[in-house]
């Protein structure tokens, strides 16, 4: 049995979500017929899991689906079908970088279950600095991540977006994925992104840290900061986190265009209070995407104060990003179809899986990832369809009710009046 | 036979001999063998005299670049580095003299450097016919210097390589079969002066915010040249971190390119320089450099360095155009293609 464990994340669900596939969307079918389900009375964690979805009862969209198709549209005829950063994918879903951690030596079973999926993987900095560029006898280096998710990949879907950190730029990562053979079939399928990380989730001002052996911190010092708590022991390894403007990012942006046309540019930030002035630069200067990592995200070793009292949650971070001028992927804490709705009807055109996709392939190694993907899936298709709509990107701000505001229905009935007003016996309809 | 493998079109780097095609090189004896290839490398052994003399006669003083150093140009394309093992630390193949050239301006007000450089260009680059993973390059700097000083002076030098060339390898130009009284004709006159847009604008290109000019582009606008010609106001994002930006015009960049007629294409890339300390660091980070690397290079600029203009002339494009050739690779005598694995 594994020893991963996932404190503050809905671990559980997921390890059932990763055997059971689509049946782990409801209850265990031994409670059918013996059990009565009602909401479950917990308090929600965090603004988006505050959020409602809230069907309507018409339904105009369901009406042109029904027309469309000649009989009443089902769950099953909603199109997850997506096209996000450069790709197209199965599912409005992406892998989120998972960094170097030994955590993350996971990498190789996650990247064939990605491939066969066929959804955009992103493969974390420091995979190459840290672990090496090539095969070092551990399944971990960079390449053999790309070739295990080529390997499996076959439906034209999907693609590797490599990220680069400011410290990962002493390696030359993207120069080395740019040059390299076996990434040729990626290239010409335009499936390659880079992806130019100015900061992360689970720490937001703070570069990657890894724990590293006493051997290693050797090689890597010089070139990282080291801190040693416990002599002999483990050493962590601190990466800068860069210095960025405006100006800065508009630039490097510029510069990935015009060193790599033939790769996607990815942009991620962290969840800084300017996250939404960063984004609007990236896609200014020409961002095919932009991922936002919210402060609940990452998979990484942090300090614990700023797991829990720094950087805005994703529910804030698109709040203030509003309605996004480019693209806009997300992640922080997804791993189920309802939260991946809601931050999809907030303005994220995919969702990224981190944590829920390790614990999946925990879970099991082979199909682990594929069958969470099939329960999410599963789950999306119920409820983009009780919303009435057959499309993912249709979810939208009117599909939410924030518990702690005024719905848009309530306001709008108060002061405009544009709702239907109640009917007094003598205005209704009469029938002869 | 041949020794030569290509790698360009395979899943992993393993070694599968194939026959040369068309318009790639030949084994390594027959290309030396090759009339041709002998009349090629005299005309362009007769370049480089024609341009140490030029410099000689301008007072520059030329240096050898070093091989290797701790860190080298980062200003090239999506093309990698090549690593060596110096006693433990990682030190890189030059790819460029620049940071060299900026450096010995402390020691004389002008410099240049003809030598190797090696960039692992994108394996895609391997059939512009102007991009080699080994090339040499006339590096040359002037402390003081405007734009327009080092524009002129690169002119100057082209006219001066070429002339000589025509003066002394009548022979070799007639084995090429160059028509030479079209080569005098082209160099003779003075080379015009575009800027980055009104290029664009003559390809009805989009003023596309901060990018390079494709280089199927740059290959169709030479086609269509009369005369070599200088692009002048590359928009910053596009080079390395030393060229200049406009103070008057931010995001433009005091960078030039000059242009050979007849689908060549660029055949040097220059510009006034950066020398501010400050300004040097803001632009590494915006070129996505971490200046920690080039601290040798950063403790002179903190001392000082002179304002300079500079630039580098491909010595093989140079060739290519003057012999007239169809490829760069035929001006080299040992060529690398990138992603070919030659002697």
């Amino acid at each position: 049995m594994s020893t991963l464990r996932a404190p503050g994340f809905p671990e559980q669900d997921v390890r059932r979500r990763a055997r059971e596939g689509g049946a782990s969307v409801f209850p265990a079918a031994g409670e059918y017929g013996v059990t009565v389900f009602g909401a479950d009375a917990a308090e929600p964690r965090d603004r988006i899991d505050a959020y409602r979805l809230v069907p309507p009862v018409f339904m105009p969209r369901r009406l042109e689906k029904l027309i469309d198709l000649g009989r009443e549209p089902l769950y099953a005829d909603v199109s997850l079908e997506s096209s996000f950063g450069g790709f197209d994918a199965p599912l409005p879903l992406y892998l989120s970088a998972l960094g170097s951690t030994r955590v993350a030596a996971a990498g190789r079973g996650l990247a064939g279950q990605a491939g066969r999926l066929g959804l955009p993987m992103v493969i974390g900095e420091n995979v190459a600095p840290v672990s090496g560029f090539r095969s070092d006898g551990e399944h971990r280096a960079l390449l053999e991540r790309i070739g295990a998710y080529a390997d499996t990949a076959s439906g034209g879907t999907g693609g590797v977006v490599v990220q680069q950190s400011t410290e990962d730029a002493n390696a030359e990562v993207w120069n080395h994925v740019y040059t390299d053979p076996s990434v040729l079939e990626l290239m010409d399928s335009g499936r390659l992104a880079f992806e130019l990380k100015v900061g992360q989730g689970a720490k937001p001002g703070l570069g990657g840290l890894t724990m590293v052996d006493e051997e290693t911190s050797h090689r890597l010092e010089g070139q990282y900061a080291m801190e040693r708590f416990v002599p002999g022991g483990p050493v962590l390894r601190c990466s800068s986190p860069g210095t960025f403007t405006a100006e800065i990012l508009r630039q490097q942006i510029h510069l990935m265009r015009n060193n790599y046309p033939r790769a996607r540019c990815w942009v991620k930030l962290p969840p800084g209070r300017d996250v939404a002035e960063a984004a609007a630069v990236a896609w200014r200067a020409g961002a095919d995407a932009v991922t936002v990592d919210g402060a609940e995200g990452g998979t990484g070793w942090a300090p614990g104060v700023f797991l829990d009292q720094v950087g805005l949650p994703l529910g804030e971070c698109l709040r203030r990003l509003g309605d996004p001028s480019g693209t806009l992927l997300a992640s922080g804490r997804v791993h189920d179809g309802v939260r991946a709705v809601k931050v999809l009807a907030l303005g994220a055109r995919a969702v990224g899986l981190g944590r829920a996709a390790l614990v999946a392939v925990d879970e099991d190694p082979e199909n682990g990832l594929v069958r969470l993907v099939e329960s999410i899936a599963l789950e999306m298709r119920f409820l983009i369809s009780a919303l009435g709509k057959y499309a993912i990107g249709e979810a939208g701000p009117e599909d939410l009710w924030d518990p702690s505001e005024p719905g848009p229905g309530a306001t709008r009935q108060a002061s405009s009046g544009a709702g239907e007003s109640p009917v007094r016996a003598g205005e209704r309809e009469v029938f002869a | 036979m041949t020794t030569q493998q290509d790698f360009r079109g395979m899943p992993t780097p393993v070694g599968r001999p194939v026959p040369p095609s068309a318009g790639e090189p030949p084994a390594p004896r027959d290309h030396l063998m090759s009339p041709k290839t002998q009349a090629v490398l005299k005309i362009q052994q007769a370049l480089v005299a024609g341009a140490r003399e030029l410099l000689s006669s301008e007072g520059a003083v030329e240096l050898f670049q070093p091989l290797i150093g701790p860190v080298t140009d980062p200003g090239a394309r999506g093309a990698k580095q090549v690593d060596v093992d110096y006693y433990g630390h990682k030190y890189k193949l030059m790819a460029s003299a620049i940071l060299y050239k900026q450096a010995s301006l402390v020691a004389f007000d002008k410099v240049f450097f003809i030598a190797p450089n090696v960039r692992l260009e994108p394996l895609e680059t391997s059939s512009t016919h102007r991009h080699l993973a080994e090339f040499h390059q006339i590096d040359v700097e002037f402390a003081g210097a405007t734009r327009d000083d080092a524009i002129a002076v690169a002119e100057r030098l082209v006219r001066q390589a070429v002339r000589t060339a025509l003066a002394t390898q009548g022979d070799a130009l007639r084995v090429v079969g160059r028509d030479t009284a079209k080569l005098e004709a082209l160099v003779e006159q003075p080379f015009e002066v575009l800027t980055h847009g009104e290029v664009l604008d003559r390809l009805g290109r989009p003023h596309d915010q901060g990018t390079e000019i494709e280089w199927e582009d740059e290959e169709l606008i030479s086609g269509g040249a009369d005369a070599p010609f200088f692009i002048v106001d590359y928009p910053k994002g596009s080079r390395g971190f030393y060229d200049k930006e406009d103070p008057a015009r931010p995001s433009t960049l005091m960078s030039f390119d000059l242009i050979a007629p007849e689908s060549c294409g660029e055949i040097c890339s220059g510009s006034e320089r950066e020398s501010a300390y400050a300004k040097i660091v803001t632009r590494m980070r915006e070129t996505g450099e971490n200046p920690a690397k080039y601290s040798w290079y950063l403790d002179i600029v903190r001392q000082g360095i002179p304002g300079s203009a500079g630039f580098g002339i491909g010595l093989e494009r140079l060739t290519r155009w003057v012999a007239g050739l169809d490829s760069v690779w035929q001006a080299n005598a040992f060529p690398k293609l990138p992603g070919v694995v030659s002697p």
